[in-house]
């Protein structure tokens, strides 16, 4: 404990290993692109040493607010797969397990096909669709005799996910010709949009963060058995709404951002306690939030770089960066 | 007759004292659905008592403790801890008067014995608040009482049954509960891991704490146990001294099996017509 343990010592690895990681993927972010900006002119930019000028533009208005939009978007999907794997005690859970995902891309592919004019309206439709879609699965997954049980939040979830995937699919059926625009948003990328999303959405970030570190202690207690948690004072069904909440604020928010990001959710917080070897979550989730900022930065900066100056959806780039790590550690730890 | 290792005078009943009982059940009651799982239970701890409450399969004693330490709704009746109303005490208060151990340990994976001992003592935390130099002692102290030393960095997965025991009493102790409440912590393990838990739990008797053990086996209920409550069919039918209660006749009326209680000075068994009563 205070003392100095092996297992402390590669926590701490793990810890510092990210933090440099996150800080080269944002000084990529921030210098590389159709412009390269060397590192020590974009320190200068953003300490507003530097005169205005045409790099300044790129770096305030660009790529600054685009390299926060990644952070924040890694960083909620970490904390969200991480709150919700302890919460319902399941490896598998992710934000697409309570409908969010679904929910929130229903609610961008409404905006995206039906009113094609009003594209400023879809990180709130699809908001507001992933919260949608979570309050249904819990009014049904927390309520009745058995309500709160990890098998009838997973159940229900499955349940209004599929109608939800059903509602979009009908959409991009009925609009074949306007499916094209609502790739993007579906596989997950980030745009230069400035900071207009983020000015409407930061609040639901700030929520889920705060929310997640107060479950930090009872998702540990949980760990430990439902009567245990029940014993020390927690109330097992509480914690777990509370969890199911917050990651449908993280992962909503991450989608209006970001459209249908995966991977991060599921994977993030399995690498970090493979790699920390220990589930206590006073290390998994805010490390699994360092982690999926991380990845998603790098990702994003050699999405919109590899192939500049067209940008591609940083999805599939993710997976290619996260995959091998994630397999890596599988065949090394377990 | 009085047990000499309870340090208490076993007639607490007139303990009418100015301290109220740890622990005052009485005519509790649990019904889920229109099933009326327990129907009238009661019970009194103080401190210093090892009670253990036996009964056959589904007679409600699991129900009954969870119950009185308030992880199960009752339905009626009074439970106080220290002279206070159950529902007046919410959680990590109520985690400072007794400490609840399952009866099937949940071994999650990642997670050491130091771990788990510590995650006992967040019941003395506020949200965000870090360990202080007294918590660090509690935990400390917790995993040297249940014989822990040197295991701290095991995996709780790589235990055996008995130490896997022995860690959820270190989680309890760290709860820093003066009453221990453990549901069956013997019904998984072997003849000497057993004897190792039964010794840990009256040490801790020794030194104060109050102890409710749920059992199975009435011949280790009657080496440990200061008094016995009996259960049948929901309800507490009898309590007392061990050998004073559990008679031959009250065992076959609740048990309905012939069998006789041999007990002497902490060796105790029970002699069972297996095949009697055909």
């Amino acid at each position: 404990m205070g003392a100095v343990t092996a297992g402390g010592l590669r926590r701490s690895a793990v810890t510092v290993f990210l933090l440099v990681a996150l800080l080269a993927a944002v000084g990529a972010s921030l210098a590389l692109g159709a412009v390269k900006i060397p590192l020590h002119e974009v320190i200068d930019i953003l300490t507003g040493k530097d005169a205005p000028g045409p790099a300044t533009q790129i770096v305030e208005v660009l790529r600054l607010p685009r390299t926060v939009e990644a952070i924040l978007v890694g960083a909620a999907l970490g904390v969200a797969g991480a709150v919700l794997q302890g919460a319902l005690a399941n490896p598998l859970a992710s934000p697409d397990v309570i409908g969010v995902t679904s929910g929130a891309g229903f609610g961008a592919m409404l905006i995206i096909l039906l009113r094609p004019e009003d594209l400023d309206l879809l990180p709130v439709s699809a908001l507001v669709f992933g919260l949608l879609a979570a309050a249904m699965v819990f009014s049904i997954g927390f309520s009745g005799p058995s309500g709160g049980g990890v098998g009838r939040v997973i159940l229900a979830g499955i349940a209004i996910a599929s109608m939800f995937a059903a509602g979009t699919a009908a959409l991009i059926a009925a609009y074949p010709d306007r499916v094209p625009s609502g790739i993007f948003f579906l596989v997950g990328g980030l745009t230069s949009d400035g900071w207009n999303s983020l000015e409407i959405i930061w609040p639901y970030f700030a929520v889920g963060f705060v929310l997640a570190a107060f479950l930090v202690r009872p998702l540990d207690r949980l760990m430990l058995g439902d009567d245990v948690a029940a014993s020390l004072g927690s109330r097992p069904r509480a914690i777990r709404l509370t969890a199911a909440v917050a990651a449908a604020v993280l992962a909503s928010a991450a989608a209006a951002i970001a459209g249908l990001v995966g991977f991060i959710g599921l994977v993030i917080p399995h690498i970090v306690r493979l790699a920390g070897g220990t589930n206590n979550h006073t290390f998994v989730i805010p490390v699994s939030a360092l982690g999926g900022a991380a990845l998603l930065v790098a990702a994003d900066t050699l999405a919109r770089t590899i192939r500049a100056p067209i940008e591609m959806p940083v999805g599939p780039f993710m997976v290619l960066l996260g995959v091998p790590v994630f397999l890596w550690l599988l065949r090394k730890v377990v | 007759m009085p047990d000499p290792r309870a340090g208490t005078d076993s007639a607490s009943g007139q303990a009418a004292s100015v301290t109220p009982p740890l622990l005052e059940a009485e005519a509790v009651q649990v019904t889920i659905g229109k099933t009326d799982i327990l129907k009238r239970a009661d019970l009194c701890l103080e401190s210093g008592e090892l009670v253990a409450v036996v009964g056959p399969n589904g007679a409600g004693k699991s129900t009954f403790a969870r119950a009185f330490c308030g992880l199960q709704k009752a339905t009626g009746g009074s439970i106080r801890w220290s002279g206070e109303d159950i529902s007046a005490i919410r959680g990590r208060r109520l985690a400072r008067l007794r400490a609840f151990v399952p009866q099937r340990a949940q071994v999650p994976n990642g997670v050491t014995v130091s771990d788990a001992v510590a995650i006992g003592r967040s019941a003395h935390l506020k949200p965000l608040q870090s360990f202080s130099a007294v918590d660090r002692e509690a935990i400390a102290s917790a995993t040297s009482r249940a014989r822990l030393e040197g295991m701290e960095d095991r995996q709780l997965n790589t235990l055996s049954g008995g130490e896997l025991q022995r860690v959820q009493i270190a989680v309890g102790l760290a709860q820093g509960a003066p009453v221990l409440v453990a549901d069956e912590p013997t019904a998984q393990l072997d003849l000497g891991a057993t004897a190792a838990v039964s010794e840990l739990l009256r040490e801790l008797v020794h030194d104060g704490y109050g102890i409710v053990l749920i059992v199975h086996d009435l011949a280790l209920a009657a080496a440990v146990a200061d008094r016995v409550v009996v259960m049948s069919d929901g309800a507490t039918i009898a309590t007392g001294p061990p050998v004073e209660v559990l008679s031959k006749e009250l065992i076959g009326e609740v048990w309905n099996v012939e069998a006789e209680l041999i007990s002497h000075e902490g060796r105790s068994g029970l002699h069972v017509e297996w095949l009697g009563r055909v």
